[in-house]
């Protein structure tokens, strides 16, 4: 499968290039379960300063991808570097650098919201008034109250993933890893947790969110990578990898699925 | 394709949509009862012991039958709570146009009913209104256990709340407890069986169970008022549980207050944002003194997961259960041989119970899920995540430790309390830091960390067997020294457990880093499997071919079985309690030969059960390559 890059990329992508090095370099990467090869010598580079999107079909390997970018999962092989240190030798640096928000992990389940945010900057020995400071505004911002009085264990999903944002975005890292960060997230909350995202972004810092939302990449992204079967089969700024037609259309095509449901299925429509 | 089904009669229809689900349900009970025969083996010992207390009641004591009467309809409350009711019964989606079923459900209720004919059997002797009147009260009373049962599995079964997890680890605590100082108890009881002694009498009178009894044994008129009160205590639960199963429906949860006053956010310059959305603010002890003392020597990361730690200690069913399971368990242990005036083991409270604590805490690593990303994404979060484990179980189970073991000397002021207080914190060093690397080692997740169940246990008997051995081995100087060493080595004993303790906490924790730092992507995905493979079928009888086709297995069971017989009659026996009977090896050899061939026997022991745990982890899974 060949991989489809295209030149010239966005202005913003184009200095940031120049100036710093990239905030996510991936070389080569690959991880094998067992005999299912997930990543099959993936090679990433997020410019730092922009909205990276990472697509693919269920199972593409981007959750794996993004664990072992973050240090949850361990790669086979390849090479990860994070704002120019090795992720894989300095975890101490990368990490300190690194805002993270996983897909479908547990978090201390007995502990509040609010409690979680502590916790969390605690962890990253954030002196007591700053961590109270930045909690009090991201539960604030983030419309986070009720979820902070109560224990993880009962928030819904879209209230998790908030207090999960909130978290990774607590110590201001300049590398945010988000892997699904709108799922189960309602419109309002999805509006505000972009307008965060894009502050964050517009400050200098860096996103990265794998998603299934075409249209959220097209929205929010400067530059997409689609990745299928644990390989990168189109990246680049989002115009370039939709090639004039919508990114869904695209992304269809790249992963060499049909969009089927025109056929069968004709006891739904009444006709017998 | 199509299927055209031939039109039945009205008649037939009718029978066969009865006949059908009926045919179903019969099989599927019937399956159920081969697949998971509990409840039939649950009932036939119930009927059993239903059929010995009909049996007292014909000669026995009338205060000891009430009393007996009573632990059985407690019983049936708080037993549910153990035997998988942990989710409570009640839930909208149980309101489903569906036949309501379950022979094994009614099997408590008619057993217990039974049981409890034990009174009008023992009224017999007064008389046929005496009968009555006590078969009204027997029905009162199994009214008060189907009642009762029932409020205790909604109330506090739910997903183990923290009452009904301290519940179920109190009563099961006790029954292992008691269990395991028969030969202490047995003789009180034979006492109580023959006649109650007078304390017993007394207490009697405040007990419902000995009611009805007293209604027909009573000065006239008692009989009325106790009556008109038992029914009035039914009536009261009855009308609790309607209130509460309405609740259930109309909210559409089960009864579980949610916690909503936890806002710990104070902005800097008084604005107290908490106070601000109507939540009470930080506790006072955040601030205070008390912090500031370990806030200076403990790095920000550890305290945080101390914090966390202490958090879920005191919120957790799981770890509620455990804790009060092992503190309940060692306080009988030690206690209840006073029945039998022996008060040698008294001092022992408290190390038992870190024991105690210790065994229970070998898996909580797996009951948190894959919550340690947090940590594995943080810098240097493996050694906070490490040592604010173990501090933070130091900082719970020592007071624990510490005031059994002073409880128990006051208790005892005649027995020497050197040995054990020597032992403790030896027992707290190796009992706060080895579960912690037993636990990353050996990680079995539970299927829901969010809302655990009382059958969701992470740890298994090897991990508890090695947090129980780093226990004892961290105590080994100690015992050694009282056991072999001279007198003049007394005052030292405390020394050596203390540097007993403070090699196992350094041991444990270097152990948990080194696993945490090297694997700790490995901990995560084994914290993240949630489903476990299937477990080894033993054979209950002796089969030939399936120990040939499992040999490892069959040797890992041989070995753990018999590996006990150096180690302790062998072994520890002549050497510790110089018993030398005429089996014993070493009791035909002295001096130190003895010596030499007791701690052999150990030593032999010791290997034979290491080797029996490795080949029982490595034994090969069913269905497995």
């Amino acid at each position: 499968m060949t991989v489809e890059r295209r030149a010239a990329p966005p202005d913003k992508v184009t200095y940031a290039r120049r100036v710093i090095p990239p905030a996510l370099e991936i070389r080569g990467l690959v991880k094998t379960f067992a005999a299912h090869r997930a990543v099959d010598g993936i090679d990433l580079t997020v410019h730092p300063g922009t909205f990276h999107g990472i697509v693919g079909p269920n199972g593409a390997g981007k959750s794996t991808t993004i664990g072992m970018a973050v240090g949850l999962v361990t790669p086979d092989s390849g090479q990860i570097r994070i704002l120019g240190h090795d992720a894989l030798r300095d975890r101490r640096q990368t990490r300190a650098l690194t805002g993270v928000l996983p897909d479908g992990l547990d978090f201390p389940e007995r502990l509040t919201g609010a409690e979680l945010l502590r916790y969390s900057a605690g962890l990253r020995g954030l002196p007591r008034a700053t961590a109270t400071d930045r909690a009090a505004e991201l539960i604030d911002v983030l419309g986070l109250t009720k979820g902070a009085g109560t224990p993880l264990a009962d928030c819904s999903t879209g209230t998790r993933k908030k207090l999960g944002l909130a978290q990774a975005l607590l110590h201001a890292p300049r590398l945010l890893v988000l892997d699904e960060p709108f799922e189960a997230v309602d419109p309002v909350s999805t509006a505000t947790i972009r307008q965060v995202l894009r502050r964050f972004v517009a400050g200098g810092g860096t996103c990265v969110l794998s998603t299934h939302s075409m249209l959220l990449v097209e929205q929010m992204c400067d530059e997409v990578t689609v990745i299928h079967q644990g390989r990168v089969v189109a990246a680049g700024s989002v115009a370039e990898v939709a090639a004039g037609r919508s990114l869904e259309d695209r992304f269809v095509e790249l992963v060499g699925a049909e969009a089927s449901g025109s056929a069968g299925l004709a006891w739904l429509t009444g006709a017998r | 394709m199509s299927t055209e089904l031939s039109a039945p009669g009205r008649l037939g229809g009718t029978l066969g949509a009865i006949a059908v689900p009926a045919r179903m349900r019969a099989t599927m009970l019937r399956r159920s009862l081969r697949e998971h025969p509990g409840p039939t083996v649950a009932g036939l010992v119930g009927l059993l012991a239903a059929a010995w207390l009909i049996r007292y009641a014909l000669r026995g004591d009338q205060h000891t039958l009430g009393l007996l009467a009573g632990a059985w309809v407690l019983g049936w409350i708080v037993l549910p709570l153990l035997l998988g009711g942990g989710r409570g019964r009640v839930r909208p989606a149980h309101l489903r146009l569906e036949p309501i079923g379950g022979i094994p459900a009614a099997v408590g209720p008619a057993v217990s009913l039974v049981a409890l004919a034990a009174l009008p059997v023992h009224a017999a002797r007064y008389g046929a209104v005496a009968v009555l009147v006590t078969a009204g009260g027997a029905v009162l009373l199994w009214l008060l256990g189907l009642i009762g049962s029932a409020i205790a599995l909604e109330v506090v079964g739910h997903a183990g709340g923290p009452a009904g997890a301290l519940l179920t680890g109190v009563f099961t605590g006790t029954a292992m407890g008691v269990a395991g100082s028969l030969w202490a108890v047995f003789p009180w009881v034979s006492v109580l069986l023959v006649a109650a002694p007078e304390e017993v009498v007394r207490a009697m009178a405040y007990v419902p169970s000995a009611w009805p009894l007293s209604a027909v044994t009573g000065p006239t008129g008692q009989g009325a008022r106790l009556t008109a009160t038992l029914v009035g205590i039914v009536a009261l639960c009855a009308a609790a549980y309607i209130m509460l199963v309405r609740r259930v429906i109309a909210t559409g949860v089960p009864f579980r207050p949610r916690r909503t006053t936890a806002l710990p956010l104070v902005r800097r310059g008084g604005d107290d944002l908490a106070a601000r959305r109507g939540t009470t603010a930080a506790s006072p002890a955040e601030d205070g003194q008390a912090q500031r003392g370990w806030r200076a020597w403990v790095p920000a990361a550890t305290r945080a997961v101390v914090g966390r730690e202490l958090r879920a200690w005191t919120r957790h069913p799981l770890r509620l259960q455990y804790l009060a399971f092992a503190v309940v368990y060692a306080a009988l242990l030690a206690g209840l041989p006073l029945l039998s005036d022996v008060d040698l083991l008294l001092p022992w409270a408290g190390p038992l119970a870190v024991l105690g604590v210790a065994a229970m805490s070998a898996g909580l690593v797996g009951l948190d899920g894959t919550a340690l990303w947090l940590p594995l994404t943080t810098p240097g979060g493996e050694r906070a995540e490490v040592r604010g484990r173990a501090l933070a179980w130091l900082v719970l189970v020592t007071p624990i430790g510490v005031l059994l073991a002073v409880a128990g000397v006051i208790l005892a002021p005649d027995v020497d309390p050197l040995a054990a207080l020597s032992t403790l914190p030896a027992l707290l060093g190796a009992g706060a830091s080895v579960p912690v690397w037993v636990s990353l080692l050996r990680v079995r997740p539970v299927a829901d960390p969010r809302h655990p169940t009382a059958a969701d246990n992470p740890t298994d008997i090897v991990s508890v067997l090695v947090a129980t051995a780093a226990g004892l081995l961290a105590t080994a100087p100690v015992l050694a020294l009282v056991i072999w060493g001279p007198s003049e080595v007394a005052p030292l004993l405390p020394l050596v457990g203390l540097l007993g303790g403070a090699a196992a906490w350094w041991g444990g924790v270097w152990l948990a880093d080194e696993r945490l730092a090297r694997r700790g992507t490995t901990v995560l995905a084994a914290a993240g499997q949630r489903s476990r493979p299937p477990e080894t079928v033993l054979p209950l009888t002796w089969d030939l071919q399936w120990c040939r086709e499992n040999t490892s297995t069959a040797w890992a069971l041989g070995l753990l079985t018999v590996g006990w017989i150096p180690v302790i009659p062998q072994g520890l026996m002549p050497l510790a309690f110089g018993i030398d009977s005429g089996w014993i090896v070493a009791g035909h050899l002295s001096g130190s030969a003895h010596t030499a061939m007791g701690l052999a026997m150990v030593g032999l022991g010791v290997a034979m059960l290491l080797t029996g745990l490795v080949l029982w982890d490595r034994r090969p899974q069913p269905g497995g390559s």
